[in-house]
């Protein structure tokens, strides 16, 4: 019944030469076994930062500031650098966009899965080779032995994201982070890739987090979504329920730009004004400057994340009573 | 029936591979054999995945690739064979639109700059440069006072615009916008999206709308061109193509398209194997290798585009 | 349609750039940085010399003191006198004149030579491409001092030809460098966007690519002044480039070097100038590389 993980109020900053800025915080979120969550916003929201902070794979001037991540009950914010790399590929594993930069272009395919294997699993080679080409099925690769001994400049985009998932699979991690894995990919790949994804799920139990900027996407694969704009969760819910009736000003603008809701009319709806850059002064809610339906508290006070019904989360002062206004966060 | 602004007929990019000395010349067609019309004020969509050589084909519409073969008229005019000064005066009717705005600005010059710089290729004089900007910066949405400033300043969806105002600097009849808003966010999409309608409306453009992206190619759209490996399968009014597809490919394409309707039916037509390398095309109906519905005569005669009942083109011997 | 004021960029160490202020923006990134601020000040100061040398020189460098001849450093000449009783130190001060000017013509020579080669090169590709390329390979083949010396051996020793010759010599590989920063370029959306306008290769090659290939042509430009001062004291040490009496700090490693074990301060100045202007020169070249390369720039 214990969730696989438990993210509370994580805090993420960077070091600059002028201080620190706050990339992501107040994150805080539970994905149980087998269930896939979506992390959805544009450029600049944070959700790779969020994913990079969940496998510690931060660069060296940024860092997790507080809160904690709970993965399979064990503390990952207090892991060390050595007991993380233990994990990470075993129990927690993590797909890219752009598979090219993540496959070594002068190894050849199986030697790159088989050192997984070797590394967790300590199987010696001519085991990992018999594993290796089942992975490679698993994964829908066509000839498996051929491919094995191929190098990843001579694939296609979709083989090698096939490749990358097969690489992450390989040890049955509890949960997998997807960032964007389709987002590089003809949608005709796309699709394939996204079957992909949920069969593995199907048959394994892992979980998933897709970290992406589509809404399709996620009404494809996952069961809960979570908004983020500028560094903050700002609704999340059950994926029916955020798609039909979105709650925050920010989800329905962004739903509502899509060019599949407009049919037929020549103009499409579009939220005005531009994302905040980072570290930006800030007074009230961050949506505030760009919403429609705005209201003098906004501009005042950053509302927290609080339940609207069942499940469903919403960082809006639409939804929230105004006697008890909180700090600026 | 007035002259179509552009008439594109059997519109052929051969890229030579190289071999070894001893083996023949092969050659990648990217662009074998696409013909179509363009109307004033209208907007032709162009859809593909990679590798269809929907880019190839736009660039080589504007001659920025040299086409080796076909033609191309603009207004009647053959200009594929002209010299470099007739060309010229062609250019001033056709402008493009590039897809990364992070890349398409001289980061080393000024805006002004960069929008002076069609008026100075054509001879514009210089004392109507200043006037002419303003006008067409605000038009696209910035101020006069943005002229001064530097790309790098500007947000993704800002240097789009410039790029826009760019093209438009000439007041061309033509636009071939590759990809404008693939790389750009959602909220900015339809920024760009609506200006570029707004646009059209204003000035009657006409569009060759490049884009892998089916919903915004719908949204866009009058008609739409699907390409496969370098042809033309179907063409059809939008409406019909997005209602009715009749090419298989087509089908499969619009069928993998992600709503967001979280109880849209799920089904997909599922294309089986990977592209077939551009270099070495299958025999017959080049998409024979991986369609639902292939039969024994595409294996070996290639379709050629027929028109249907409704309008539509299509290439395939379904048909 | 609101677009409200321009989004800031979030990498933090970008520049303003405007014609004025982009080199004013230079200069002050350059003296932000410790090693460029120390190396382009005592450049500074070299050159300055180089100017009033003659000015503040305490004695003629020719002029022979009869009564004191191989003298070590002393109260009226600080740095000693050489063996016909010449004063180092107003030696040294004219010889950074000569040293500057050595190195601002070679270098000019390879700057002009090796940009218009490479630019025209990279940026016309094609069958020019491959013939001017062919034609810096064979340069290329020898080592740049051997070329130079040959170069001079064929010309004549005398300062001018050793400038010539260092210059012919180094722009090749300079050449080769500007090629790749401009196929870089042209490769760059904003040049393939000026060519739909249908602006002419010459506007596109001085407003598009040389613009944005002046990073790479002030780091091997300043690169390159080191090598070539120490090209000229190599070519003047072994006696074909400036003659005696010129006081070329290499022509005076060479007067110096037979009294060596006697009279050391006839080698060590003069050698110590020339390290400390090469080593400068250097320093403030890596530091300019540094600077220009996003990717090794600490933010």
């Amino acid at each position: 019944m214990s969730a696989i993980l438990e993210v509370d109020g994580l805090v993420t900053k960077v070091n600059m030469n002028k201080g620190a800025i706050t990339l992501v915080e107040d994150i805080s979120f539970r994905l149980e076994k087998g269930e896939a969550i979506g992390l959805v916003g544009e450029s600049g929201c944070g959700k790779s930062v969020t994913a990079l902070s969940l496998m510690r794979l931060l660069s060296t001037n940024v860092e997790i500031t507080s809160g904690s991540i709970r993965l399979n009950e064990r503390l990952l914010t207090r892991y060390t650098e050595k007991e993380m790399q233990k994990i990470r590929g075993k129990e927690l594993a993590m797909i890219f966009q752009d598979p090219m930069t993540s496959l070594n272009p002068v190894l050849t395919v199986g030697h790159q899965i088989g050192e997984v294997l070797k590394r967790h699993e300590g199987l010696r080679s001519s085991l990992s080779k018999e594993k290796v080409i089942g992975l490679l099925k698993q994964v829908g690769i066509p000839r498996p032995e051929q491919i094995y001994q191929e190098y990843p400049h001579r694939l296609s985009g979709g083989m090698r994201q096939r490749v990358m998932i097969a690489m992450a699979i390989a040890c049955s991690p509890s949960l997998l982070i997807a960032d964007e894995p389709t987002t590089a990919l003809d949608v005709t790949i796309q699709s394939q890739i996204l079957d992909l994804l949920t069969e593995v799920r199907r048959s394994t139990g892992m979980s998933l987090i897709m970290i992406t900027h589509d809404f399709g996407v996620v009404a494809e694969t996952c069961d809960k979504v979570m908004v983020m704009y500028a560094g903050q969760v700002v609704e999340s819910a059950d994926v029916r329920t955020l798609l039909r009736n979105p709650r925050h000003p920010y989800t329905r603008g962004l739903l509502n730009s899509l060019p599949e809701k407009t049919r037929g009319s020549r103009r499409l709806y579009s939220i005005p004004g531009s994302v905040p850059a980072p570290g930006a002064e800030r007074k009230g809610c961050r949506f505030a400057p760009r919403c429609d339906r705005v209201m003098p508290i906004c501009r005042e006070h950053n509302p927290e994340l609080k339940p609207v019904d069942e499940g469903s989360q919403c960082r809006c002062w639409l939804y929230q009573s105004e006697d008890e206004p909180e700090a600026d966060l | 029936m007035t002259t179509p602004l552009l008439e594109i007929t059997d519109l052929q990019k051969k890229f030579p591979i190289k071999k070894s000395w001893l083996q023949p010349q092969s050659y990648v067609h990217a662009v074998d054999g696409v013909s179509l019309t363009v109307r004033e004020g209208e907007t032709v969509g162009i859809v593909g995945e990679s590798g269809c050589g929907k880019s190839t084909f736009g660039r080589c519409v504007l001659r920025l690739l040299e086409p080796t073969g076909g033609e191309v008229k603009f207004q009647g005019e053959n200009y594929l064979k002209l010299p470099r000064r007739a060309m010229h005066s062609i250019r001033r009717n056709m402008q493009m639109v590039f897809q990364n705005p992070y890349d398409t600005l001289n980061p080393k010059l000024s805006i002004s700059r960069i929008l002076a710089e069609p008026l100075i290729a054509h001879g514009i004089p210089r004392d109507q440069h200043r006037q002419m900007m303003e006008e067409i910066i605000e038009i696209v949405g910035l101020t006069p006072a943005h002229l001064a400033r530097y790309p790098h300043e500007f947000s993704g969806g800002q240097r789009q615009r410039i790029g826009i105002a760019r093209a438009l600097m000439l007041k061309p009849k033509l636009i071939v916008a590759d990809e404008p808003v693939s790389a750009l966010d959602v909220s900015i999409q339809s920024q760009i999206l609506n200006l570029l309608t707004e646009l059209q409306e204003k000035f009657s453009l006409s569009y060759l709308f490049i884009s892998h992206d089916l919903s915004v190619v719908e949204h866009i759209s009058d008609r739409v061109a699907v390409m496969y490996l370098g042809e033309i399968v179907e063409l059809a009014d939008k409406n019909s193509l997005f209602a009715d597809p009749k090419h298989p490919y087509t089908q499969a394409l619009l069928s993998s398209v992600l709503s967001t309707d979280p109880d849209a039916s799920r089904e997909r037509i599922r294309l089986t194997g990977e592209l077939p390398s551009p270099a070495n095309p299958p025999k017959g109906c080049k998409f024979h290798t991986r369609c639902h519905a292939c039969m024994e005569i595409c294996k070996t005669e290639k379709p050629a585009l027929k028109k249907l009942e409704d309008g539509t083109m299509t290439a395939c011997h379904l048909y | 349609m609101d677009n409200g004021s321009a989004a800031p960029s979030v990498h933090a160490g970008s520049e303003t750039k405007g014609n004025a202020s982009e080199r004013l923006g230079l200069l002050s990134r350059v003296m932000h940085r410790k090693s460029a601020r120390f190396s382009f000040i005592s450049l500074l100061v070299i050159a300055v010399i180089g100017i009033i040398g003659p000015w503040i020189a305490p004695h003629d460098p020719a002029k022979s003191y009869y009564d004191a001849f191989l003298q070590g450093p002393s109260a009226r000449h600080w740095l000693g006198t050489d063996v016909i009783g010449r004063d180092v130190a107003s030696r040294i001060l004219y010889g950074a004149r000569i040293t500057i000017t050595v190195a601002l013509m070679a270098v000019g020579i390879t700057f002009t030579a090796g940009t218009l080669i490479g630019v025209i090169s990279g940026y016309i590709g094609g069958l020019v491409d491959k013939i001017l390329m062919r034609l810096t390979d064979i340069l290329l083949a020898l080592p740049a001092i051997v070329l130079a010396f040959s170069i001079v051996a064929v010309l004549g020793p005398s300062l001018n030809n050793a400038m010539i010759a260092i210059g012919i010599a180094s722009f090749p590989g300079f050449a080769r460098i500007v090629r790749g920063a401009t196929l870089v370029v042209k490769s760059a959306g904003y040049v393939e966007a000026s060519r739909s306008i249908g602006s002419p290769h010459w506007r596109i090659i001085l407003f598009q690519i040389i613009p944005n290939i002046s990073n790479v042509l002030i780091v091997y430009t300043t690169l390159f002044m080191g090598t070539a001062i120490l090209e000229t004291a190599a070519l003047g040490f072994i006696g074909l480039g400036a003659q005696p009496p010129t006081p070329e700090w290499g022509t005076m490693l060479s007067e110096g070097k037979d009294y060596l074990d006697h009279a050391w301060w006839l080698v060590l100045f003069p050698g110590l100038a020339i390290t400390f202007v090469v080593f400068s020169v250097m320093m403030l070249g890596d530091a300019l590389r540094d600077m220009f390369d996003p990717k090794t720039e600490v933010k």
